[in-house]
């Protein structure tokens, strides 16, 4: 079963980790996704943490988690043969998408103008840390580096200490969110007048998407942000974005109108708020958020936010963000992946799925359908490939090769 | 094929703020019809919010708004009234596809859900997509990117470690996942209706979207209980691997970030650092990585004194990942955003010219084109009298009833 949205388009996944998501999300809508690996492997199977800390092929939880509804073949692309091999599939595919350094297919015959001769039609997108024409388009760029150069590092973390990337490294999956948007408009060009397209997607460019429009505060305030621990803001408006609590954090927005009236009531309630808390009008306050507070609204902001962290102090995670569901607060719990785990409104939406590996003979609970369609449902997902898992429906059954050239390829290498 | 991918597509969008905005915004630079409506009794929050022209709030002052609608028509319209909900059921035979990112509540309450919708239009496809989707006991529980980022997950895996609070991400961070995700599902839809002819209704949690960010720390814990937490820039693959101070550069902080995989990157550091004496259990990655802690120090004081641009230049020849860690100043500089032709000056009709962030592609024969964002209600005359067929006096009267602004 596979979603019918984009049911009988193929694409060639030839991406690491600057791009594995672009398949994933490609897979879940339906397109038949072949990842064509090296003989040894594709990158994404080597990458910790692996499941159990025992590493294996089929045991990376970021090869598990993002090649997962894709076949895999093997090619070895530095073989005539191998090369000859990618040329036939792209001739019956409608996507290409890749990640290797910027020149090497066109290098060795399987560049977008060489494609485009044999399918016409051929999608074919280019995933590069720094894009393709700059000063840096050869450079070495692991997920760090891109986030760093896209900006969003500098704003994470506290003054006086280094920037910050997040314990699961982002910048290669916005960059395959990105392949993905890139290829279906390509796609839908395509199925207007059956011309593909080269598409080269920038990672560094999608960092910089990340940072809600910050790029523009120099320019139109004089100055950039730094980096403000729990606080966000800058230029002289701050807000604190965290608070502790009795068992971790919680995320508060105050200052954006109605939702801190409704705080300073639960404060007040619970006894925390101060005589000028209970009588201040709150609709209309908003220092935070929009700029130029006076000195009486940083002030008012600390006392607060002071006044907000000894009440939070006082309980779990739990309990306040069941207060604030009830009181429709600005406010989220920090949650762990155990949180998330626990989560009675994403299982109320069905939105984990026990998937059966058995590769590794056990089932893994993966997230479900990013969206839900009513006319073509996204299906639940399905495991990743073993290496060459299918080899023979591929290069058999699609290309048509006999068993003995496969035998043959097998045995000089190309696959 | 000349021009653009989406040519002759219609978008009537109620979205706000965030994800919806965002996700129309591909289908608009790409050629699309997009007409934003706009309530002018529940102005889009990003209408009031900074970065404003000149240090200044107004609500045709806000370049967050502009970044994130351009190529789109404004028509300003007040929902609550029957009257103003009577003309844009009109509009819907027009259009090809209807967004909207309000709790769930609100369109049903003005009768423009899917379900009614669609027996306007049959082959109608409509995106909804709020914090935590349509259904489930949280729906109709508000909120936006802040809350959402912490709710799914990246507040907790931000900062230096376990004793430490979480140091979160800049801004709305799950505003920039879910997008993605759905206009990829949202051109995949109107690519099978052009071929089928069937429509269909999009539900996408914001939540859910952003959690495939995080899928591989979710598989973990659900297969083996380990929660993944935040410990500063430590990686179980690369070492060194962090942000390392460099040389001030008039009078303002400069890092770089740099990641070595192996051996050789190791000795090729080195030696752009002068080959200092150094302790033989940084020899092998594996000693690197256990003796993480005592390595950072080395590195930062073997880069302390260095240039970031000029350290970075070196370490890439020497086929090192480096490169400075940009602030927003950096950006507007950096050469290979430059070469990409990644920013965009556009002339706001409010605003004037400014610079934008384009598009993170670059496509070979249907590149998309970056119009400047409407003020609010640019295209409501022209939308009302050209697709609706009102007089200037029927509008007028409208706007006395406040249906109209």
């Amino acid at each position: 079963m596979t979603c019918e949205l984009l049911k009988g388009f193929r694409m060639l996944d030839l991406t690491d980790e600057k791009g594995a998501l672009c398949g994933k999300i490609m897979s879940d809508l339906g397109v038949d996704v072949i990842k064509v690996e090296p003989t040894a492997g594709c990158s994404t199977r080597n990458i910790p943490p692996f499941l159990e800390d025992q590493p294996g092929p089929d045991r990376s939880l970021y090869f598990i988690a993002y090649e997962a509804g894709k076949r895999s073949i093997t090619l070895n692309l530095e073989s005539p043969a191998g090369r000859g091999l990618l040329a036939e599939l792209a001739g019956k595919s409608d996507f290409l998408v890749e990640s290797y350094p910027v020149g090497y297919l066109d290098s060795i015959g399987l560049g977008y103008e060489a494609l485009a001769k044999l399918n016409p039609r051929l999608v074919y997108t280019s995933i590069t840390p720094f894009g393709d024409r700059g000063p840096a388009r050869n450079h070495k760029a692991e997920d760090i580096v891109t986030w760093a150069a896209g900006g969003m590092m500098y704003l994470m973390g506290e003054e006086g200490r280094p920037p910050l990337q997040m314990a699961l490294p982002q910048a290669g999956l916005h960059a395959g969110g990105e392949a993905a948007v890139a290829s279906m408009i390509a796609h839908y060009a395509r199925q207007t007048d059956g011309l593909g397209q080269r598409v080269v997607v920038n990672m560094q460019a999608c960092v910089v998407w990340t940072l809600m429009n910050e790029q523009a505060m120099p320019i139109l305030h004089g100055d950039h942000l730094t980096r403000t621990g729990v606080y966000t803001g800058g230029l002289g408006a701050r807000r604190k974005m965290v608070y502790a609590c009795r068992d971790g954090y919680i995320s508060a927005v105050v200052g954006a109108g109605v939702s801190t009236k409704a705080l300073v009531d639960w404060l007040a309630e619970a006894g925390f708020a101060t005589e000028w808390m209970k009588q201040k009008d709150w609709t209309f306050w908003t220092p935070g958020i929009f700029m130029k507070p006076t000195e009486k609204d940083l002030q008012e902001t600390d006392e607060l936010e002071d006044c907000i962290q000894r009440f939070f102090s006082t309980m779990t995670k739990r309990e306040i963000y069941a207060g604030a569901l009830k009181r429709r607060l600005l406010l989220a719990p920090v949650a762990d992946v155990a949180d998330i785990a626990a989560d009675e409104h994403l299982k109320a939406r069905n939105f984990f799925v026990p998937v059966e590996h058995d590769t590794l003979g056990r089932a893994l609970t993966l997230p479900g359908p990013f969206a839900k369609l009513s006319e073509t449902p996204i299906d639940p997902p399905r495991r990743a490939p073993r290496l060459g898992e299918h080899n023979q429906q591929v290069l058999g059954d699609l290309l048509g090769l006999s068993a003995d050239r496969l035998r043959e390829l097998r045995n000089s290498g190309a696959i | 094929m000349s021009g653009h991918a989406f040519d002759g597509v219609h978008v009537l969008d109620f979205s706000w703020v965030g994800v919806g905005p965002i996700t129309t915004k591909y289908l608009a630079d790409n050629g699309a019809e997009v007409i934003r409506i706009e309530s002018a009794a529940k102005i889009d929050v990003l209408r009031i919010a900074p970065p404003w022209k000149d240090g200044q709030p107004g609500i045709n002052h806000s370049q967050f708004f502009a970044s994130f609608n351009t190529s789109k028509k404004s028509v300003t319209l007040d929902l609550n009234q029957p009257k103003a909900r009577e003309l844009v059921l009109r509009l819907v035979p027009w259009a090809d596809l209807i967004g909207e990112s309000f709790t769930p509540k609100a369109m049903r309450k003005w009768g423009m859900d899917y379900a009614q919708l669609r027996k306007i239009k049959p082959d109608l496809i409509m995106f909804s997509t709020c914090m935590q989707g349509q259904t489930g006991p949280n729906a109709m529980y508000p909120g936006f990117g802040q809350l959402a980022a912490a709710l799914s997950g990246f507040y907790h895996i931000s900062g230096y470690g376990p004793d430490d609070p979480p140091s979160p991400p800049y801004g709305a961070y799950s505003d920039f996942v879910a997008p993605r995700l759905l206009a990829a599902a949202v051109i995949a839809a109107l690519d099978y209706r052009r071929r089928t002819g069937k429509g269909q209704y999009i539900d996408m949690s914001q939540y859910e979207a952003a959690l495939h960010n995080l899928a591989p720390a979710v598989i973990d814990y659900f297969a083996t209980g380990r929660v993944l937490g935040r410990n500063a820039n430590r990686s179980d693959r690369f070492a060194p691997h962090g942000a390392y101070r460099c040389r001030d550069e008039e009078g303002a902080e400069r890092w770089i970030a740099i990641a070595v995989a192996s051996d050789d990157e190791w000795r090729a550091m080195l030696a752009v650092l002068g080959n200092p004496a150094c302790d033989p259990k940084f020899a092998t990655l594996a000693g690197r990585l256990e003796h993480f802690a005592p390595l950072d120090e080395l590195v930062s004081r073997l880069v302390r004194d260095r240039e970031a641009a000029a350290l970075t230049a070196e370490l890439q020849a020497a086929g090192v990942a480096a490169y400075p860690v940009q602030n927003c100043v950096d950006l507007h500089q950096d050469e290979n955003l430059e070469a990409f032709g990644f920013w965009h000056w556009l002339d706001h009709k409010e605003m004037g010219p400014s610079v934008y962030e384009g598009l993170q592609h670059r496509m070979s024969r249907t590149p998309g084109d970056l119009r400047a964002a409407p003020v609010l209600g640019q295209h409501t005359d022209e939308v009302l009298t050209g697709m609706l067929g009102l007089s200037a006096s029927e509008i007028e009267q409208l706007r006395n009833e406040r249906v109209v602004f």
